[in-house]
This record gives C-alpha cells, sequence and structure tokens, in this order.
C-alpha cells in the first residue's frame, strides 16, 4: 500500500504550502500562540490598563495563587467534580453499551438513539433545565421526593453549599453518558461475534461475558474514553456551573475556568488570570497522562 | 427423561423472559430519566406563568403560544438566533476551506516537518478554548475583533481544527490510492485531485466533521460568552443565558422554556436528519485515538 506519493524525492512543495498554510496559519495564531503567551505573561503584573508596559515580576502570581483561599477552594471544587464525575459517566456509559448490544430487545436501535440525544443540546439548555430539576419550590427532584414521602430530603440543591458543585456533577453525567456509549458501542461491536457464540456454549452469562470477554477487549478504549471524560467534566464545568449556580453559594461551586473567567475577563488581572491558566493547562495535560499511563499499564 | 429436558428448555425460556423483562424496565426507566426534564421544558413552554407555578407536572390546559412571542420580543431572541446562524454558517466554510486540504495533505504525504505537525494538532485536540480564555481575548482584544460575530466564528472554527483533522485524516486514509493514481496518469493536476476526486469521495467524512463543528458553535457558551458582550451581538447560547437572568427578576418562566425550545428545535432537526454521521464520527474518534 506504501507507494510513490509517499517517497520523499518529490513534495510538490507549491500545492503541499497552499494547502497547508490557511490551517496551520491559524491554529499557530490562535491555538500555539496565545497558549505560549499563558506562560509569558504569568509572570508579569499585566492589568487592563498596563497590558502593554506589563512588568516582570517571576513568581509573584504562583505564589500568591496558592496563598489565594478563593483559588484553593476552586481547585478543590474542580478536584471534587474530576474524581467523582468521570468515573460515574463511564460506568454508566458502559453499562447501557453493554445493555444496548446484548439484549435481544427489538427496540435496542431507539435506547441508543434516546440515550445519545442529550449530548447534542447546549449546555446553556441543559443548564436551565437542570436548575429547574434542582429548584426548591418548583423542583422536579423535590417534587419527586415529596410524591415518595420523602419529603424531609428535600432542599434547595443548587443554593446548599454542600450539594451545589454535586449538581453540576448530575447534569454533566446526564448530558455526556450516551456520548460516551456510542463509542463503547462501536468498540463492541468490533469485537467479532465468534467469541460470544464460543463463550455461550461453554456456559457463560451475561456478566461473566461481560466482565472476561468484554472489558478486556476494550480496556483501550474505555481508557480514552476516560480521558475524553476528564477533560469534558474541565470544560463544561465552566458553562454548567456559571448556569447554573454562578458559582455560589459564596464560591461553593466554583470551578477553576470559572475563577479564570472572574480573574481575567471580570476583572482584567490578566497576569494573575494566567497563572492559574498555565496550572490548568498542567494540570489537565498531567491528568490525560495519568490516565493514559495507568490504561497502557494494565495493557501490558 | 424428554418430559425432564421439555420443562429445562422451558424454564430456560421463562428466565430469559424474566431477563429480558428486566432488561427493558431498566432501559425504560434510563430512557424516562434522560428524556423527562426536556419533555417538561416543552410542555412547561406552552402553559401561561400561574399555571406553571401552580401545577408544573400537568400538562398544559390551554396552549399558550404567547411565551414565544414574548421570547422573541423580551429578549431579542430573533437577533440571537440570526447571529448564531450566520456564526454556523461562517465557521463551515472556513472548517472546509481549511480543513480538507490540511487533512488531504497530512494524511498522503511525508515530508520535512509533517509529523511535527500532525502531533502539534493531536497535542491541540486537548488545549480546549475554554482554557485559554484570557490570552484568546487579549488576542482579539488587540485585532479589535470582540463583539463582532464573524472574527468570533472563525475563531471558534480554528478552535475545531485540531479534532476535525484528526477525523478528517483518519477518513482519507481509507480512500484507496489507486484513485489518484489513475487520475495522475490521466494528467490530472494535484488541485484537481483534490477538488474533484478526493473532495466528493470523503463527502460522509466532510459531513461528521461538519455536523460536529457546526453543533459545538451552535451550542457554544464559554467563549461566545468572552467575546460577544453586546446584547445585539449575542449568539442564542449566551442570549438564553442572559435570558435566564433576566427572567430571574421577572420571573416570566414560560418565556423561558420558549425560549429554550427555539433553541432545541434546530439541534433536534440536525439531529434527526445527520444522526448517522455524528454517531460515525464520535465513535471514529474512540476507536481510532
Amino acid at each position: 500500500m506504501e507507494s510513490s506519493m509517499k517517497r520523499k524525492s518529490k513534495t510538490p512543495w507549491f500545492f503541499v504550502s497552499v494547502c497547508m498554510l490557511p490551517a496551520l496559519g491559524l491554529a499557530f495564531y490562535f491555538i500555539l500562540w496565545p497558549t505560549v503567551q499563558v506562560l509569558w505573561l504569568s509572570f508579569t503584573n499585566a492589568r487592563t490598563l498596563t497590558y502593554h508596559s506589563a512588568d516582570f515580576i517571576g513568581l509573584e502570581n504562583y505564589t500568591y495563587m496558592f496563598g489565594d483561599r478563593r483559588f484553593i477552594q476552586a481547585l478543590q471544587n474542580t478536584l471534587k467534580l474530576l474524581a467523582a464525575a468521570p468515573v460515574i459517566t463511564i460506568v454508566n456509559a458502559l453499562l447501557l453499551a453493554f445493555m444496548v448490544t446484548q439484549s435481544k430487545l427489538r427496540e435496542r436501535g431507539f435506547y441508543r438513539t434516546v440515550f445519545f440525544f442529550p449530548s447534542i443540546l447546549s449546555l446553556t439548555v441543559i443548564g436551565v433545565i437542570w436548575s429547574f430539576v434542582f429548584h426548591p419550590t418548583m423542583g422536579l427532584l423535590n417534587g419527586f421526593l415529596g410524591f415518595m414521602g420523602a419529603g424531609e430530603f428535600t432542599r434547595a440543591w443548587a443554593a446548599e453549599p454542600t450539594t451545589a458543585i454535586w449538581t453540576i456533577a448530575v447534569a454533566f453525567i446526564w448530558q455526556s453518558a450516551g456520548y460516551f456509549m456510542v463509542i463503547h458501542v462501536a468498540a463492541i461491536d468490533g469485537i467479532s461475534t465468534e467469541v460470544y457464540e464460543a463463550a455461550t456454549i461453554d456456559g457463560a452469562g451475561p456478566v461473566r461475558k461481560l466482565f472476561s470477554i468484554t472489558l478486556p477487549l476494550i480496556k483501550d478504549i474505555v481508557g480514552i474514553t476516560f480521558i475524553f471524560a476528564v477533560s469534558g467534566i474541565l470544560d463544561s464545568s465552566f458553562a454548567l456551573s456559571s448556569v447554573m449556580t454562578n458559582g455560589g453559594p459564596n464560591g461553593a461551586s466554583t470551578v477553576l475556568l470559572m475563577y479564570i473567567y472572574n480573574q481575567g475577563i471580570r476583572n482584567g488581572q490578566f497576569g494573575y488570570a494566567m497563572a492559574i491558566t498555565a496550572f490548568t493547562l498542567v494540570m489537565a495535560v498531567c491528568l490525560a497522562l495519568i490516565s493514559r499511563f495507568i490504561t497502557s499499564r494494565q495493557e501490558g | 427423561m424428554t418430559n425432564d429436558y421439555a420443562r429445562h428448555m422451558e424454564n430456560v425460556r421463562l428466565k430469559d423472559h424474566i431477563f429480558q423483562w428486566a432488561q427493558r424496565l431498566f432501559l425504560l426507566s434510563v430512557t424516562a430519566v434522560t428524556l423527562y426534564p426536556v419533555l417538561w421544558n416543552i410542555l412547561s413552554s406552552f402553559k401561561s406563568n400561574p399555571e406553571f407555578i401552580s401545577s408544573p407536572y400537568s400538562l398544559p390546559t390551554s396552549i399558550e403560544t404567547d411565551n414565544y412571542y414574548r421570547a422573541f420580543q423580551a429578549a431579542d431572541i430573533g437577533t440571537n438566533f440570526l447571529n448564531s446562524v450566520i456564526a454556523v454558517v461562517v465557521l463551515l466554510v472556513v472548517v472546509t476551506v481549511c480543513v480538507i486540504p490540511c487533512s488531504y495533505i497530512l494524511a498522503r504525504y511525508r515530508f520535512f516537518g509533517s509529523r511535527l505537525i500532525l502531533g502539534f494538532f493531536m497535542a491541540a485536540i486537548f488545549i480546549k478554548a475554554t482554557y485559554i480564555m484570557t490570552p484568546l481575548f487579549l488576542q482579539m482584544n488587540s485585532l479589535g475583533l470582540t463583539n463582532k460575530v464573524i472574527p468570533y466564528a472563525v475563531l471558534y472554527a480554528v478552535t475545531q481544527f485540531p479534532f476535525s483533522i484528526f477525523l478528517m485524516t483518519g477518513f482519507m486514509r481509507t480512500i484507496p490510492r489507486a484513485y489518484e493514481e489513475a487520475a495522475m496518469i490521466d494528467g490530472c493536476g494535484n488541485f484537481r485531485i483534490l477538488t474533484q476526486i478526493i473532495a466528493p469521495m470523503a463527502r460522509p467524512g466532510i459531513m461528521t466533521v461538519c455536523m460536529l463543528s457546526a453543533m459545538a458553535v451552535w451550542n457554544d457558551y464559554p467563549i461566545a460568552l468572552v467575546m460577544l458582550t453586546d446584547a445585539s451581538k449575542m449568539t442564542l447560547s449566551i442570549g438564553i443565558a442572559s435570558l435566564y437572568i433576566q427572567q430571574g427578576y421577572y420571573a416570566d418562566w414560560v418565556a423561558l422554556f420558549a425560549a429554550l425550545v427555539i433553541v432545541l428545535v434546530p439541534t433536534v432537526a440536525a439531529f434527526a436528519v445527520g444522526q448517522r454521521y455524528l454517531i460515525q464520527g464520535i465513535s471514529a474518534g474512540g476507536v481510532k485515538g
């Protein structure tokens, strides 16, 4: 299959440049350059008015950051979400994918479409809808609890410091489990049916098949979807928390990206916002690498 | 003996039956959890405000289309809608013009730096635009391009490049080279090969990339929030969010629900038409990644 065009000898440079330059130029200008900018501006005291005459202040932004109570709170909230949301999302996605692919039900195609559906919705719409689910007086959840005779558990979910952050996690899981289910379904469909038939003949039940065949064979893809889910919650938490709770009450559901927005865009503390951005970027890369490492080691 | 066997088989069938119904029950309850919030929103958008507050879960007793009228009036949802449509069109032009040729080159040619460029795009998949919103804002601000819908759409299109290129190169590698080689022998130039042979053959891949990025910009919240602050420049997503805050004071919830339905309809329509491409793209993204 490796044919003549792959040989180094004759690169049609004019054609290649015309094709590459628009995409590459724009990507460098709007992705690479801003990312590089983060690093050097994070060592300056850039503000709205002093942006062009910012002074180099070394690590001051970083030292300030780790003493900033608000930053620590936002970091803790983000870590809470990162610890819970991706795992629950992926477990749900796997369970649904397994049920949809292995079931003999006639309407399984319908479930696949329905479960995928929330992932196409706007986060704003989801945020508004879910803030009504958690609404103290009109909310579906409190209504349901009351209906089930568990009225004492009702509360203002999005307005109480202990539960506010979790309303965001629930909305994220609701939205994205179907998306990851689709990826898992594709992976499971890729497994040869003979393997399952052989297992059925050997008397393996559905649970046994899940743990002995499906999971080991799609482990790699589960790892990838886990990384996607980690970067997904980090990204979506901003939109969800600003629509659902606006970071409140008193910062109890402020996430890192929202703190960046508050410091950088609202207060114009560019230098400081860049330091938090740099921290977030490093964290995102590390999380991706760690999950990658864990999944590839398990393959070992 | 045969009797025993028959009884055993009946047992197995019964067990199978029970298992299937348990499964169905579970899947149906997940379906309810998935659809109910959205259905509830749609139903509420047809109620009057007093009716919504007194009985938020019942079916609407009458159809209040006035809510939709108010949604268009109060929050200028019409302008926001138009801005979102402009953003989608501009984004689609930029994505097709830039991503198709670039992906073709990266899929087919090896030259000095080609691996580095591919590596850059793959790594950039993890740099979400939301993370770098502050430097992006500074960049756009220094160019005087904030509060303008078209530059915003171009910027957003660029943030979609890495994942789109990843999908497109994957797709283009599946096109057999024989077509290009035959065309080359017939004296067809590189540009004609790309526009007249590769582009038509890559149509399903192009559709997938277009659907995914169009939906992304339609639904985008963070970047639009940072770049478009003028009410008349806001896209639908941002318009709805500010309407939500506004309705916190006016408590015209049903108009808000009507506005949400206005956002939902085009997404659902696109989903109905292009579900196949979307699912294809998403599956490919995971499996090949």
